[in-house]
């Protein structure tokens, strides 16, 4: 069953050289469930293509449509919500809200959802990415990693039904990088939610379901693989 | 040197973009300080050039309570052209309208043909001022007129006299050289009062004799002269040199206290000017660091960016001169109309200095600490994270450089304003204010960072991330709270102050002060007085005694200006009076009183406080001159006057016999309800139409009008502050908008509307707001009390009306530059933002 699709979606961008085509008539369905791994080469429109399946930025054509909902008439306020939700979002730079500790960080979604135990709740997170000596401290005071389980746990505590991730461990070292794998992938599993997410890394995008390659902002139809298992 | 001009060189090629709000701040503390220096120079030469106009003629000897003797008389016309004698007095105007009395308190000038010698009187209808007086006839001011209901052609009476009223007062050339009156002025012949019974023997009363000299006459040596020949004779003599003295040491005094407020103006510049030098050198902190990697020595990196600062605060200083120098010229038509003195307009290069050294001073202290941060950045900022690594206080020489200049720019206030005591006073209540609040933004952060955290904000996202962004690392609250609280701080104190005056004036002094002051009152007709007032059940009390005048020469011998200085009390005359006993309402702190028969060597009891003031003992011997008169006495006694009571009150009381023989008349104050006060007065004017009875609850309103008028002025300076305030506040308003964009992006993609990251923005600017408005309160009332104790020793209660407007103002003026640049950051679409931070 199809939990998001994207038909004839496409993306231009006003710059300063004028307007600029970033995504081409993409059609795309994603399974409830599954494992989606978005490659390609810098500036093929995969980080942007995520951005459009979030909310985060809207196509300027075709139709994105998240559990039956079609997002191209929502207002900000509406995907807000929409987000909210249904959605989790991890980027590669994390962005952690500075001034809140790690526990006030994953407690954010929860209380702007009403959850009248948001900080239970986080706390409960946090203890899951193995940060429960962590919650009082705030971004600038924790490692690259740290940061980006902080991250993690903001985005699988409200239990959304799609994961939306951005190049997950961009800005981290093997180790790291390998530690935030294994969480993305337990959190999707444990909670069944549709993973989505943007890499260069090979690694990562063998251990998802589907693989889609992206080029010049199009779907590259010949690389599209299928995984092995 | 020539490297660090060669880098600031290149760095500057970018342009001054950015710096808006530095040079903005700079440029208004600047101007505000030359706009109102410039203002004062042009009424000081305004002044100078009209003083004889001002004076009525070249040079004016006046008398109190006595005309000139012939002597005196013989020496000014052989050295005049032309001498006009004028006589200046309070008085009761009576008129008949509609079969009513009606009274109106009127300051009369009798004049003699010869007035004005300079200058014209201007009527309504047009009239030569000889034949508006014929008749006998008068001339008063509209304003009294219509308040007694009286048209051109009735007819009112002074003292027993009848006059008609010819025609409205418009303009006297000579009315700035009054000072402060009571009345409206009625201008009448001298002549024609001589059977009014108003300048009997030992009223109240002086007489100015102006005179038109000939031309190149010295007025130095002629002021000499007279003084010499007539010492003692308590002559005073003014001259065109200086035609309104009052005027010209009231404009010179509220100008230096205007400017000392400016001063507070430039310090809330100069936080918007430091922290828009912080902000500038945040974003050069990986230039500094390559520099410093690339072998710029720590002096080098200093000297590139204070050259910069150096070129920006030039420009900063020129435009606020630029500023300074054209608004009073361009608002010079509306200042003129609004002023009673004549002012010359132009462009008047000390006061342009003196705003140009405060500026340049200003600057220094405000841009010498993030400067010296700037060279403390270290190679490995390129690696790590550059803010977190700032001391919170720079080197032991740039603090040793900020305490000379603190003191180099309280040293060239008191300089300038040539008030040491004021200046101490206003910069040390800046300084106080400035530590104050920043203390009170690092308790705001402390706070908001642990309120953030705690229980009871859980839930309350839009709450909880505005306490966490102002308990954060950046440096908005510290702008905020120092640059709003300073604004409001003054704004403040201003209203605290005035509403603490007003209300000692309006508020308690009614119910304490008698209804009415008596004064003129001849000695035999103080029983019939007496009499009508004590059978009348609605007076409560009745205190009278002689009054005589004189004015202290000599103390122990030596002028008593060596002795005691400019002390208020040997300013002009004083009032004198005798009595047998200690009277009712004062206290004899020291020394003993005369016996009831004494009739030895003059004796004199003195006001306690002021006595104090004056250095003087038990024992002292004091020369007091009365209607010409030189009466030598010794101090026996002190005693405790209360003057807040408005009621009577001597500084100098001496025995019966010392004055015996010198005319006089009596003062009585009297205490009755509101509801008596109009028939006694109709009773007393009706019998004793010479004596003067003086409302007290008009002199309340017109002292009341006047302090409102420098409580406007004051908080006009005040208002300079809080807008040069407003821009520091849209200046650290912009800083944080890019952070503010980046946090909306975030919310927005957790989830959040962009009505509940609105309500966040709002609760941190609200917060912020209500912090700085809180922190002012403090100050501000600490300030007002201050003045109110010390100063004017009178009770201090806080004015909640003034309270709660600093506090409301202190948040809508947040909340409106918080929130403007909060629309920028709501409208941007989070992937944009997000990525461009990836």
């Amino acid at each position: 069953m199809s939990i998001l699709s994207l038909a004839d979606v496409s993306l231009s961008l006003k710059g300063n050289a004028g307007i600029v085509d970033i995504l081409h008539s993409i059609t795309l369905d994603v399974h409830e469930g599954e494992t989606l791994a978005l490659v390609g080469p810098s500036g093929s429109g995969k980080s942007s293509l995520l951005m459009v399946m979030g909310g985060l930025e809207r196509a300027t054509g075709g139709h994105v449509s998240v559990l039956g909902h079609d997002l191209t008439p929502m207002s900000e306020d509406d995907l807000a919500r929409f987000r909210r939700a249904h959605m989790g979002v991890v980027f590669q730079s994390f962005h952690l809200i500075p001034t809140m500790t790690a526990l006030e960080n994953v407690a954010v979604p929860l209380e702007l959802a009403g959850a009248k135990d948001a900080f239970d709740r986080a706390e409960a997170e946090l203890e899951a990415v193995g940060l429960s000596h962590r919650i009082g401290h705030f971004p600038a005071q924790m490692s690259g990693g740290e940061q980006q389980r902080v991250a993690l746990a903001r985005a699988a505590a409200p239990r959304p039904q799609i994961l939306l991730a951005d190049e997950p461990t961009g800005n981290l070292d093997g180790t790291n990088g390998a530690a935030i794998t294994d969480l993305l992938f337990g959190l999707q599993e444990r909670h069944g939610a549709t993973l989505i997410l943007v890499t260069h890394s090979r690694t990562l995008a063998a251990k998802c379901s589907r693989v889609v390659q992206l080029r010049d902002g199009r779907i590259d139809e010949a690389q599209v693989l299928e995984a092995a298992q | 040197m020539t490297l660090a001009w060669t880098f600031a060189k290149r760095e500057l090629r970018t342009g001054l973009s950015g710096f808006g709000i530095f040079l903005a701040c700079l440029a208004l503390g600047v101007a505000a300080i030359a706009a109102v220096g410039s203002v004062r120079a042009s009424i000081e030469a305004g002044l100078a050039r009209e003083g004889a106009a001002l004076l009525g003629g070249d040079a004016e000897i006046e008398f109190t309570y006595r005309f000139a003797t012939e002597e005196e008389r013989v020496w000014m016309e052989t050295r005049a052209d032309a001498v006009s004698e004028i006589v200046d007095f309070r008085s009761l105007a009576v008129a008949e309208v509609d079969g009513v009395t009606e009274r109106g308190l009127t300051q009369v000038k009798a004049v003699d043909s010869a007035y004005p010698l300079i200058g014209e009187v201007v009527l309504d209808p047009p009239l030569p001022l000889p034949e508006a007086l014929q008749g006998p006839g008068a001339v008063m001011e509209r304003v009294l007129a219509d308040r007694m209901g009286l048209v051109v052609g009735d007819t009112f009476r002074l003292g027993t006299q009848d006059f008609t009223l010819t025609a409205m007062l418009v303009t006297e050339p000579d009315s700035s050289a009054g000072g402060f009156g009571l009345g409206p002025r009625t201008i009448v012949l001298r002549d024609d009062l001589a059977e009014s019974s108003l300048l009997e023997p030992g009223t109240l009363f002086s007489s100015k004799y102006r005179l038109e000299l000939p031309e190149g006459a010295g007025l130095a040596e002629l002021e000499a002269e007279a003084e010499a020949r007539f010492a003692e004779s308590g002559l005073r003599w003014t001259d065109a040199r200086n035609g309104a003295p009052g005027i010209s040491e009231f404009v010179e005094r509220l100008g230096a206290f205007l400017i000392l407020v400016g001063l507070s103006g430039l310090a809330v510049g100069g936080v918007g000017v430091s922290s828009a030098v912080r902000a500038y050198l945040a974003t050069k902190t990986s230039v500094i660091a390559t520099l410093r990697t690339l072998g710029a020595s720590r002096s080098t990196i200093f000297q590139t960016y204070f050259l910069q600062i150096g070129i920006l605060t030039l420009v900063g200083l020129a435009l606020g001169l630029a500023l300074g120098a054209v608004l009073p010229l361009v608002f010079a038509p509306i200042i003129e109309a609004r002023l009673p003195v004549p002012a010359s307009f132009g462009i008047y290069p000390a006061p342009l200095l003196e705003a140009a050294i405060y500026g340049l001073l200003a600057a220094l202290v405000f841009t010498l600490w993030p400067l010296a941060r700037a060279e403390e950045i270290r190679p490995a900022a390129l690696f790590r994270d550059a803010l977190s690594s700032g001391r919170l206080l720079p080197s032991g020489r740039y603090l040793l450089a900020t305490i000379f200049l603190v003191a180099a720019l309280v040293g060239t206030a008191a300089f300038f304003s040539e008030t040491v005591f004021l200046t101490l006073w206003t910069s040390g209540g800046i300084l106080g204010a400035l530590i104050v609040l920043a203390l009170s933004s690092i308790v705001i952060r402390f706070l908001a960072k642990r309120l953030a955290t705690a229980k009871a904000a859980r839930g309350r996202t839009a709450l909880r991330l505005a306490l966490g962004a102002i308990g954060g690392p950046r440096e908005e609250a510290a702008s905020v709270v120092l640059s709003l609280g300073l604004g409001l701080s003054v704004l403040a104190a201003v209203g605290q102050i005035d509403g603490n005056l007003r209300g000692a004036i309006t508020g308690e002094l009614p119910d304490v002060a008698p209804s009415y002051f008596f004064v003129d009152i001849q000695n035999d007709q103080l029983p019939g007085f007496m009499d009508r007032l004590e059978s009348d059940p609605e007076v409560s009390r009745i205190d009278s005694a002689p009054m005589l005048r004189g004015i202290i020469t000599r103390i122990n011998g030596q002028p008593a200006a060596e002795v005691a200085g400019d002390h208020w009390v040997l300013q002009g005359d004083r009032g004198v009076t005798y009595s047998v006993d200690v009277p009712d309402n004062t206290r004899v702190t020291d020394g003993t009183w005369w016996d009831a028969d004494y009739t030895g060597p003059p004796q004199i009891s003195f006001a306690a406080e002021e006595a104090m003031e004056m250095g003087l003992s038990l024992g002292d011997e004091l020369t007091i001159n009365i209607l010409g008169r030189d009466i030598t006495g010794e101090i026996t006694s002190f005693r405790e006057v209360d003057f807040s009571t408005a009621g009577i009150g001597f500084i100098l009381s001496m025995n019966p016999a010392a004055l015996a023989g010198a005319p006089h008349t009596h003062i009585a104050t009297v205490y009755a309800s509101e509801e008596a006060e109009a028939p006694i007065l109709r009773d007393l004017a009706s019998q004793f139409p010479n004596i003067t009875a003086i409302r007290v609850r008009d002199a309340i309103d017109r002292v009341s009008e006047l302090l409102g008028g420098l409580a406007a002025a004051t908080s006009y300076g005040a208002s300079a502050t809080l807008l040069t305030g407003f821009l520091v506040l849209i200046g650290a308003a912009a800083a944080g908008q890019r952070a503010r964009t980046y946090e909306a992006a975030i919310l927005k993609t957790l989830g959040a509307s962009r009505i509940s990251i609105l309500r966040s923005f709002a609760w941190r600017s609200a917060i912020l707001g209500l912090g700085a408005g809180l922190v002012a309160l403090l100050a501000g009332a600490l300030g007002g009390w201050a003045v109110a104790t010390f100063i004017f020793e009178t009770e201090y209660t806080l004015i909640w009306r003034n309270a709660l407007a600093i506090i409301g103002a202190g948040i809508i003026t947040t909340l409106a530059a918080g929130l403007a640049f909060s629309l920028g950051p709501l409208a941007a679409t989070p992937a944009q933002v997000l990525r461009n931070r990836e």
